[in-house]
């Protein structure tokens, strides 16, 4: 892999030569990715193409078999353990089920991190998470409810206000509109463009959803069999002339990639 | 060299093969659930500690296991004292009843059956709550939120439990005792004072000791158990399930493993 | 808190309140609490099977207990150390016998008040002691006269009253 162009903008991440393969069956075959600070990329893909390991590795949820995850130009994976929790402390993470804990009520939920970890005391934690709950068009009503009180979409807000509540640099969403209502993950999708935009943060979104691509993406890129086997920006996905995406964006049955089941 | 595959191995030595492999698999697996353990009490020793959610541990490892394991003591204790007071018949020996319930039930049974309840209780509801949390990339999240899940989740459970199982084990040695004496008093014509002064004469602290030990011991066992399969499981609610039967059965032999070995040691101590 | 949780913490309640209640019952009646007893110790010749916990007696009371057993790397004589109620004082001059319960039976110490007008005091020795009879000894002794004398009797023979059921010669512990 060569240096990127010396006249574009150090990557905020980059993935180089990324190799990971599950009891024998590799998942991600030298996988290379660079996203800019501050822009939103989606990844797009069928079922089962590794779009989820992807993520997980670039947040330091899975240990790569080879290649090396650069963060800010930092290798992930050499970086001494103090380091490594500083270069992941800066993340936040939309999980695709919401992922909120089911013990705590939801206030507790998002501000888990500040009280935790940043140990920002209770009051002034509820206080943030209240306002990062505003963010997401949620009353300070539901803030002491439990999470299994709340519908879906609620609870995908919810999860996205514990996401952004400590201001990272980096986000990742995974399928935040899988199981959801054409409305409801219209308005997430919302959400997630004036989160991102209003942080001024880079975002990585993994999805099969093309609505929620084209509303979310500054750029697309497709991943099949573990390579990117396309990237361009979101207005490009309609005319990209390449045979993979031609197919997935058609959604048909017979091209180059061949239906998971 | 290519590894053969099974199919192409000569059928006698197959058995061998299968034998050798879960030998093998027995042994990493009991490395994994070592290093497991290490890291959790690495977790426990180190800040930053989570006393809100030790708390909540010690309430519910503790205090809500508290009716079973009296219950389980008091009905040990009463058979214990019937059966006892047989045996000693055979010798003319029925008034050494009391001592034998009381070096029973502090020495073995009190610790042992307080922890097989507490396997059945607390690794059931560890192996599933965890599962349940890895299931729904709880554990996940955690981990994105900046906390380690070894000290957020693990610590404090293993750490509860090896603090709340000696003073269950106190409480089952008192109440086994009374199951006795209950049986005693009301069925076999033992006069209670003196049922009492005659366990209280006999019984040494080391006989009490030797049981918290115990107790101290299996109580970790019990917990990491529980960590262990839940945080391990895979393959959501079938994944959750297994791992609950497996934390079960594991702490369960487990602790009849360690009784053994802490008795030897204790015996030839 | 759910209803259910309520239930839990009573029931919880009443068993420690339950086991509690025992513990108080039995301190008052049997409680060895207070009345912590007074060491004394004792040289026997041999001690045959006496373990740590045996019954320490007076005329079928029991008034102590054998707290450890060691042998004196000098003398060879175990030290018997006993743990003796605080409420029955001895004379000085008592005997400490090692007998057992029966044929086969387990080993405790009887004690035999002499006659002296002062006390055994915290810490002292009882001098006098007859230890335990090696039974098979005797019997092998017995089957078969010529045999060397039976291993493990303690040196002098002891004048002391006749004990338990094992006929002449019985050897016993060093007289005083």
């Amino acid at each position: 892999m060569s240096e990127p162009p010396k006249d574009a903008e150090a990557p905020k991440l980059e993935w180089r030569n990324i190799r990971k393969a599950f009891e024998g069956k590799v998942v991600l075959a030298d996988l290379d990715l660079q996203v800019t600070p501050g822009r939103s990329l989606v990844i797009i893909g069928g079922s089962g193409q590794g779009k989820s390991v992807t993520i997980k590795i670039a947040a330091g949820l899975m240990s790569a078999d080879a290649g090396q995850m650069l963060v800010d130009g930092q290798d992930l994976f050499a970086l001494p353990p103090k380091a490594r929790r500083g270069a992941l402390a800066q993340m936040g993470m939309l999980f695709q089920g919401g992922a909120l804990f089911d013990s705590l009520t939801v206030w507790e939920n998002v501000a888990f991190r500040l009280i935790n970890a940043d140990k920002v005391a209770r009051k002034e934690a509820k206080t943030r998470a209240v306002g990062a709950l505003e963010r997401v068009r949620l009353g300070a009503s539901v803030a002491d409810l439990y999470p299994s009180e709340l519908s879906g979409g609620m609870q995908k807000r919810v999860a996205l206000a514990r996401a952004v509540v400590a201001n990272p640099q980096v986000i990742f969403f995974d399928e935040p509109t899988t199981g959801l209502d054409p409305i409801t993950s219209r308005a997430i999708n919302t959400l997630i463009t004036e989160q991102v935009k209003g942080l001024g943060c880079t975002a990585v979104t993994i999805t099969h959803d093309l609505d929620s691509a084209r509303s979310v993406a500054d750029e697309i890129a497709m991943l099949n069999d573990g390579v990117i086997v396309w990237r361009g920006p979101a207005a490009d996905i309609d005319r990209s002339g390449n045979p993979y995406v031609d197919q997935f964006v058609h959604g048909r049955a017979d091209g180059p990639i061949k239906p998971a089941i | 060299m290519a590894p053969l595959s099974d199919a192409e191995l000569p059928l006698v030595l197959q058995p061998v093969r299968s034998v050798g492999r879960s030998v093998l698999d027995m042994l990493q697996t009991a490395g994994r659930v070592a290093l497991f353990g290490v890291r959790g009490v690495r977790a426990m020793l180190a800040p930053p500690w989570f006393p809100g959610q030790l708390g909540r541990q010690l309430m519910s490892v503790g205090y809500f296991s508290l009716p079973v394991v009296g219950l389980t003591a008091v009905f040990t204790g009463a058979a214990l004292a019937l059966n006892i007071y047989t045996g000693g018949g055979r010798f003319n020996a029925e008034q050494i009843m009391p001592q034998i319930v009381a070096l029973g039930i502090t020495r073995e049974l009190g610790p042992v059956l307080a922890a097989l309840m507490l396997a059945g209780r607390v690794s059931a509801a560890m192996a599933a709550e965890i599962g349940a949390m890895r299931a729904t990339e709880q554990i996940d999240a955690l981990h994105t939120l900046s906390t380690d899940p070894y000290r957020y989740l693990i610590a404090p459970r293993l750490l509860a439990t090896v603090i709340v199982m000696p003073l269950l084990v106190v409480v089952a040695d008192i109440i086994g005792i009374a199951g006795g004496w209950v049986v005693a008093t009301k069925t076999l014509d033992f006069n209670g004072a003196v049922y009492v002064k005659n366990t209280w004469d006999f019984l040494q602290n080391w006989d009490v000791e030797s049981g918290l030990i115990k107790a101290a011991v299996f109580g970790f066992l019990v917990a990491l158990m529980g960590c262990y399969h839940g945080y391990h499981s895979s393959g959501g609610a079938r994944g959750v399930g297994r791992a609950t039967t497996h934390a079960v059965v594991s702490a369960a032999i487990l602790i009849f493993a360690a009784d053994y070995l802490l008795t030897a040691a204790f015996t030839h101590r | 808190m759910a209803k259910e949780q309520w239930a839990e913490m009573g029931v919880g309640a009443v068993v420690i309140a339950a086991a509690a209640g025992f513990l108080a019952y039995s301190l008052t009646v049997g409680g060895k609490g207070a009345g912590h007893g007074y060491p004394v110790q004792a040289k026997f010749g041999q001690v045959g099977s006496l373990a740590p916990g045996a019954v320490v007696s007076v005329a079928g009371v029991k008034v102590g207990t054998v707290s450890s057993i060691a042998l004196d790397p000098k003398t060879f004589l175990a030290v018997v150390k006993l743990d003796m109620d605080a409420k029955t004082p001895l004379p000085a001059d008592s005997t400490a016998k090692i007998t057992s319960d029966g044929l086969l039976g387990g080993q405790h110490i009887v004690i035999e008040p002499g006659g002296s007008a002062d006390n055994l005091k915290a810490g002292s020795e009882i001098e006098n002691t007859q230890g335990a009879v090696d039974l098979f000894g005797l019997v092998g002794q017995f089957l078969r006269p010529s045999a060397p004398p039976a291993a493990g009797a303690a040196p002098a023979p002891s004048g002391a009253s006749p004990s338990s059921a094992p006929p002449e010669p019985a050897r016993g512990g060093t007289g005083a």
